[in-house]
């Protein structure tokens, strides 16, 4: 087993952690020491996180910023260079607040699917283009959180389920691209207990038994207990061989094997 | 089979699975600019809005083939091109199979047709491949929504217009690698919209002589 006093130093990006998988998965990290930068838009609960991070072990900074923006990731890892001097992980999370919105190709406004876009699909691209020369530096990792429905869509959410699988394609490219540089990119696809996994339930009630039914652990899984530390793994050395792929951490929910 | 009503872009591709298929060509409109306020879009969301509005069909195909554009890292795509070759393509999509769910017949299918370079391949293709999974995701989305009042909806991708010779080894099993459009799709397209393909939805068929396995 590896020493995790060899990664104490690591410093590494969350985009969307000031709740649900990211806060988890910030939360994860901080409690192997790691420097935790949680970018969010919302300054209270992001810094609610940051200081439960710092209790947990961590030393966890807010950067108050819009992932759909490049001159706000730009000036975030800026930021994270000039106060830490290296970047060793990137975590892409965030989503568009309509992720759990119901709505049909045929009729859903175009404003919308802009707003999916930018939050995931550029923001994948921002993050990775501004990131990477960091992560040679450091032969760090790149790691976006996907879904289930990336896999096999969803009835009542095809944008989400369409972007979150772009995403998957991103990666995939990235892992060839940038393989040769050292740098790492992969995929989580989780299944966890998140407010926005409540706003879809709330959205369409069918949906509960629809997600647990053929969760073979038949339950949601814990964004910190469960999500965090297998993002932590990816982040970390222990995955130095791991690339291009996309990990379900959903209990079995969706069967791809 | 009745012919079907193929929805495309105004490009020789689109027309010769038209022809082939003895369907009419739904032509998607033109986007102007690739600006990154998505300001483009309002004249694709109207294209939809507007050809929702048109009879049902029994089958369509979806065959979208945007120029395509020399392979190039992600770190190399400025904002402009990242957005001119992935969402407006993406948006593109999204807009066509829009129509498709709205005019599809009860019973009837949907087949899409896109560019797609396997996963060996996918080196300086980031865009395409996002674009590729993205649909792969929202044919599956339809084969779920559209399931109920029996309707149908599958992916053909082909490696054909995207793929640079020589590519990484092995080698694909069949030497037809990376085919085309006339000889290797259309056929694919046929079964699919075809009685022989009663039980096939939300699957999708990558005709490349074997280079991608999932």
């Amino acid at each position: 087993m590896n020493s995790v006093n060899t990664e104490n130093t690591k410093v590494v990006l969350i985009t969307g952690a000031s709740g649900g998988v990211g806060a988890g998965v910030a939360l994860a990290c901080a409690s192997a020491g790691w420097t935790t930068w949680i970018m969010a838009r919302r300054a209270a609960e992001a810094q609610q996180i940051a200081d439960q991070a710092t209790l947990q072990g961590g030393s966890a900074r807010i950067f108050i910023g819009d992932v759909g923006d490049p001159e706000s990731v730009q000036a975030a890892i800026a930021r994270i260079i000039k106060t830490d001097g290296r970047l060793d992980g990137i975590v892409h999370n965030a989503t568009s607040g309509l992720s759990p919105i119901p709505t049909s190709l045929a009729e859903v406004p175009f404003e919308d699917v802009a707003d999916h876009v930018r939050v995931s699909l550029r923001g994948t691209y921002l993050l990775a283009a501004a990131g990477h020369p960091h992560l040679v530096a450091t032969q760090g990792s790149f790691v976006a959180l996907t879904s289930e429905a990336g896999f096999e869509g969803k009835a009542r959410l095809p944008v989400y389920a369409a972007v979150k699988a772009a995403q998957r394609g991103v990666v995939r490219s990235l892992a060839r691209e940038w393989g040769p540089t050292g740098a790492r990119a992969n995929c989580v696809a989780p299944l966890a207990s998140t407010p926005a996994m409540t706003a879809a339930f709330a959205h369409d009630p069918a949906m509960a038994s629809r997600v647990l039914a053929r969760n073979p652990l038949d339950r949601l899984g814990d964004a910190e207990a469960d999500i965090g530390p297998v993002v932590r793994f990816l982040l970390s050395d222990e995955s130095r061989y791991v690339n291009g792929m996309t990990i379900m951490a959903d209990g079995g929910s969706c069967p791809i094997t | 089979m009745t012919e079907p009503l193929v929805i495309g872009l105004d490009e020789a591709n689109a027309r010769a699975l038209a022809t082939s298929l003895g369907g009419e060509l739904l032509v998607q409109s033109a986007v102007d600019g690739c600006s990154t306020d998505w300001r483009w879009a309002d004249a694709l969301e109207s294209w939809r809005n507007g050809a929702n509005a048109g009879p049902k069909a029994e089958h369509i195909v979806v065959a979208l083939f945007p120029e395509v554009l020399e392979p190039a890292a992600l770190d190399t795509i400025d904002l402009g091109g990242w957005v001119e070759r992935s969402e407006v393509a993406l948006a593109r999509w999204i807009a066509a199979l829009g129509v498709a769910q709205q005019r599809c017949a009860d019973g009837g299918s949907i087949t899409a047709i896109i560019d797609r370079v396997a996963p060996l391949d996918c080196a300086g293709r980031s865009t395409e491949t996002a674009v590729s999974d993205a649909v792969e995701a929202l044919v599956r989305s339809l084969g779920r929504s559209e399931g109920a009042r029996g309707v149908r909806v599958n992916l053909v991708t082909t490696p054909a217009r995207l793929t640079t010779l020589p590519v990484v080894d092995p080698q694909p099993p069949l030497a037809a690698f990376p085919g085309s459009i006339e000889d290797q799709i259309i056929p694919t397209c046929r079964m699919l919209l075809s009685d022989d393909a009663s039980a096939l939805t939300s699957t999708v068929i990558h005709v490349d002589g074997g280079r991608s396995w999932r």
